[in-house]
């Protein structure tokens, strides 16, 4: 068992485990101590001369992120003589800092404006002219860097060393002329590179997806789930509400993901804005494609479903939706209707087992895990993934209810399969994406929400549950989960 | 003051000896003789013994060398490393590599001394690059001393081993820092470490390691000799025995001295190095190295060349790195030298000595090219105050403690600069 030390911050009684310091126990109690240099996930590096606080009966300040706590301890985190400590320590970090915030993506988020609100709001003293340094530069992946804005608190080059064990990040040169910057030849490589925006507290990197598409205060961020593989980090989603656009995803602290997320995930928006969403139930006569409303669409289902029988029904399924989803989905197909055939719907490239041992994972679909456990519940599906899409489609029945992966970026065979099921007898394409329109002559198509606009779980690789508990309002109006469109079609029956 | 029995040879032993840096020579008069005695002697005394002679850091902190040696754990598993700082790179400062050129087996001596104390099994020396000739006499040292079973495997029959090789640094004042020395030596950029941990637990390699000033090394045989009782005898009660001086400025005999520390300043000033030059008169001192705060003539008075003394003068003995500033030296070229340097140097980690050695360096730059603002003098103290006792090392320190006190005591001079300056 580990020794427990009791100890004051600011008159707050604390215990914590032996070793911890001052900054852990205050990032935990929510104590704000001014810091940049210092991240939860990261080595204690000490540089940045921000977090001083006052220890009762020592002499000087010290710094909370490398100061253990020890039995007794009284720390104290505004006194006037810490505050102008901070004050001081924001100052040179502004001495030869560029300060264009009206050009910076950082604006809005950026640690330098909110700690000047917080401990600093002084003239400035520099009169002289500042240090100048390289800017925009293209140093790799999703990554523009400013050195100007930079203020060398090394937190891209611990993750670079820590996180993704990359060594193409270094700092060069020593004193107010050192620069971040990549080894000759070098670039920053890996699928993690929007984690050096995030951590970074200044507007030094920016990324390139994001930058100059939108001030950030007009975005509205919900938490949510990253669909993007088995892993289903915590993020943070952010849109633009007024216009139902999707800008960015950002990773939450999280308990299958810590502080990070890949890059393939922080695309994970792009699918949710309107251009690339089904709109519109439709239906194919003749090779004419006929737009419906709701009512109609669910009713020629019903009727075709029942002109054939449950028999010769099938369902294929991908496992790229919520558990809610599927019970609802299963409860009606297999436990009223009683259809039996059902197959998973996957991409034959994915590879699984594969981990590139920080996050991403080769199951590139958020609920494996929970589509396997309403399967087994029912009773019905294969219990070993393989490649049932081709069972699927040669012993196709007479109707096969068709849950399409929403996310085309983890399907690559997701166009040459819709071209398969479009030659099929009759197929009702249940979709979040508008891949389908790009296939002429769909017998049916049935819109329905994206994983942003709608409440559920999904069952990570580790059997967590997921949860998106704050959706956003649909950006198509009038269209439902898969649950909801299941149980407005057993009003049919 | 005292006991200052008056030109005690420790270090300069060898002065005016024909061959003075072979080995011979070193043992012609007592040589090894240090190293012979501590072999006789348990780890733990040597380290009592070394505490008991007051023996006080060299290279300008002047922390206790005994109580250092301590800190290192005894009974662990694993190496142990002992590294002599010969980095000298301390504006003002040549006495390290005076000993070099005299006695570079005194170091050598010194350093197999500690690590038997300290059970260190491997040690190095670390110089900067600029001192060619004195690099190649301390890697002659050590080969003969390896030839003649001072160094290597079973020492003198002890069983005791401990090997030895001389580093090259790249020449950055931050080496000499000793955390900033360590990564040096492990092959990183020259940058001082977060303390804790401390070296003497976690140093070179995250092993625990004692680094030493050459000058603190070369001590300590004459105190295995002689005993600390002699030692302590030496020099005031809390600044035992003899310090080297680097004298340098419009002097008749600049050069290095070993002094008795609790020596008086004046004296050593006028009778050791003769005074003035003619003409000039004394107008201020730096009386241990760029980073000690500068002294009036006035506080001058009476003073003794020792720890406390120059402490309550508010300044420090550091180095001993004594410059003499005449009258004819313009306290703006002097501060201008100053800022630049620790612009130059600071290694950049943390921000307060990153841009607050830049921002003073800015502002006398303003000042020197005639751009300088009335308020630019305030503002230099207000910097250097809020760069005091915020950073991982002392080079913040080491830059604001002089602007302080040139801006303080000769803040007149600069201010009727600016004025002429502004004026023209």
């Amino acid at each position: 068992m580990s020794e427990t030390i009791n100890f004051k911050i600011d008159g707050q009684s604390v215990s914590v485990p032996k070793g911890t310091t001052v900054m852990q126990a205050a990032y935990q109690m929510k104590i704000k101590i001014p810091h940049f240099c210092w991240h939860p996930g990261l080595s204690v590096a000490g540089v940045c001369r921000f977090c001083l606080v006052k220890v009762e009966g020592r002499p000087k300040l010290e710094i909370a992120c490398n100061l253990q706590a020890s039995e007794g301890m009284e720390i104290l985190t505004d006194t006037p003589e810490v505050k102008e400590a901070h004050k001081w320590a924001l100052e040179f970090h502004l001495v030869n800092h560029p300060l264009d915030c009206p050009i910076c993506d950082q604006a809005g988020e950026c640690g330098l404006q909110n700690y000047y609100m917080e401990v600093g709001k002084y003239q400035s003293q520099m009169e002289r002219p500042k240090v100048l340094k390289p800017k925009a530069l293209d140093v790799g992946g999703d990554l523009v860097l400013d050195t100007e804005r930079c203020i060398l608190c090394s937190r891209c080059v611990r993750f670079e060393k820590e996180v993704t064990k990359s060594e193409a990040l270094g700092i060069f040169d020593r004193g107010d002329h050192a620069i971040i910057g990549t080894y000759p030849g070098k670039k920053i490589e890996h699928k993690y590179t929007t984690n050096l925006v995030d951590i970074c507290p200044v507007g030094a990197f920016t990324s390139k997806d994001f930058r100059f598409k939108q001030r950030v205060w007009f975005l509205k961020d919900k938490q949510s789930v990253c669909p993007g593989c088995s892993t289903g980090c915590s993020i943070d989603l952010f849109a633009k509400e007024q216009t139902g656009t999707y800008y960015r995803i950002k990773p939450r602290e999280g308990e299958s993901n810590g502080y990070w997320m890949c890059d393939t995930g922080r695309g994970m928006y792009r699918h949710l804005n309107i251009e690339t969403r089904q709109r519109f139930h439709y239906v194919s006569k003749n090779g004419q494609k006929i737009d419906i409303d709701q009512k109609e669409s669910l009713n020629q289902l019903a009727s075709k479903i029942k002109e054939v029988g449950p028999e010769h029904v099938s369902l294929l399924v991908s496992a790229q939706y919520t558990n809610e989803e599927y019970e609802a989905f299963f409860d009606f197909f297999v436990g009223k209707l009683g259809v039996k055939k059902v197959y998973q719907w996957r991409e034959p490239t994915e590879k699984l087992n594969d981990f590139d041992g920080i996050l991403l994972r080769g199951d590139r679909n958020s609920n494996t895990h929970g589509l396997m456990a309403t399967l087994k519940k029912y009773g019905v599906g294969n219990q070993k993934i393989g490649n049932e899409f081709d069972i699927a489609v040669s012993s196709a029945a007479k109707v096969v209810i068709a849950l399409v992966p929403e996310i085309p970026a983890t399907f690559p065979s997701l166009q040459s399969n819709l071209q398969t099921l479009v030659s099929l007898n009759f197929v009702s394409f249940w979709t979040v994406n508008s891949e389908i329109e790009k296939i002429k002559g769909a017998k049916h198509v049935v819109p329905v929400k994206g994983f942003s606009e709608k409440k559920g779980s999904f069952t990570n690789h580790f059997g967590k549950l997921g949860h998106l508990t704050s959706p956003f309002v649909s950006v198509i109006e009038g269209i439902n989960c898969v649950a909801s469109t299941t149980r407005k079609l057993s009003e049919y029956f | 003051m005292g006991n200052t029995s008056d030109k005690i040879k420790i270090i300069t032993k060898y002065e005016g000896m024909p061959n003075s840096r072979s080995l011979d020579t070193y043992l012609s008069k007592g040589g090894y003789e240090g190293l012979k005695k501590s072999f006789s002697m348990q780890p733990a005394q040597i380290i009592e013994e070394v505490k008991a002679s007051g023996l006080r850091g060299r290279g300008g902190a002047g922390f206790p060398t005994g109580l250092k040696w301590s800190f290192v754990p005894q009974n662990i598993q694993g190496p142990k490393y002992l590294i002599c700082n010969n980095d000298e790179g301390e504006p003002g400062t040549f006495k390290d590599r005076y000993i070099a050129e005299l006695s570079p087996h005194m170091i050598v001596e010194g350093m197999i001394i500690a690590a038997k104390a300290i059970g260190a099994c491997k040690g190095y020396i670390y110089t900067r690059y600029e001192f060619f000739e004195e690099i190649k006499w301390l890697e002659a040292a050590i080969q003969e001393a390896y030839k003649a079973g001072f160094l290597g495997k079973n020492i003198l029959g002890s069983g005791f081993d401990f090997d030895l090789d001389h580093y090259t640094g790249a020449g950055a004042y931050i080496c000499g820092e000793e955390t900033g020395l360590i990564s040096s030596l492990e092959g990183k950029k020259g940058q001082p470490k977060l303390k804790p941990p401390f070296p003497a637990v976690s140093g070179y390699l995250g092993r625990p390691t004692v680094v030493n000033n050459t000058e603190t090394f070369a001590a300590v045989p004459w105190i295995m000799i002689n005993g600390a009782a002699a030692h302590k005898a030496i020099g005031t009660e809390k600044s035992a025995g003899t310090k080297l001086f680097s004298i340098s400025g419009a002097i008749k005999r600049p050069g290095v001295y070993e002094l008795p520390l609790g020596y008086s300043f004046e004296r050593f000033l006028n009778d050791d190095c003769g005074g003035m030059i003619e003409g000039r008169s004394l107008k201020a001192c730096i009386p241990g190295g760029a980073s000690a705060p500068i002294l009036t003539p006035e506080e001058l008075k009476g003073l003794t060349m020792d720890y406390e003394a120059i402490a309550a003068k508010g300044s420090m003995l550091g180095s001993g790195a004594v410059m003499i500033i005449d009258d004819r030296m313009s306290m703006v070229e002097l501060m201008k030298v100053i800022a630049d340097f620790y612009h130059h140097e600071s290694c950049g980690q943390c921000t307060p000595c990153r841009e607050g050695t830049g921002w003073l360096a800015n502002i006398m730059g303003g000042i020197y090219h005639k751009e300088g603002q009335k308020g630019d003098v305030d503002k230099l103290w207000t910097v250097a105050k809020a760069m005091e006792g915020r950073t991982i090392c002392a080079l913040s320190d080491a830059a604001a403690m002089p602007t302080k006190a040139i801006t303080k005591k000769f803040g007149d001079e600069l201010r009727a600069f600016i004025e002429r300056g502004a004026g023209a």
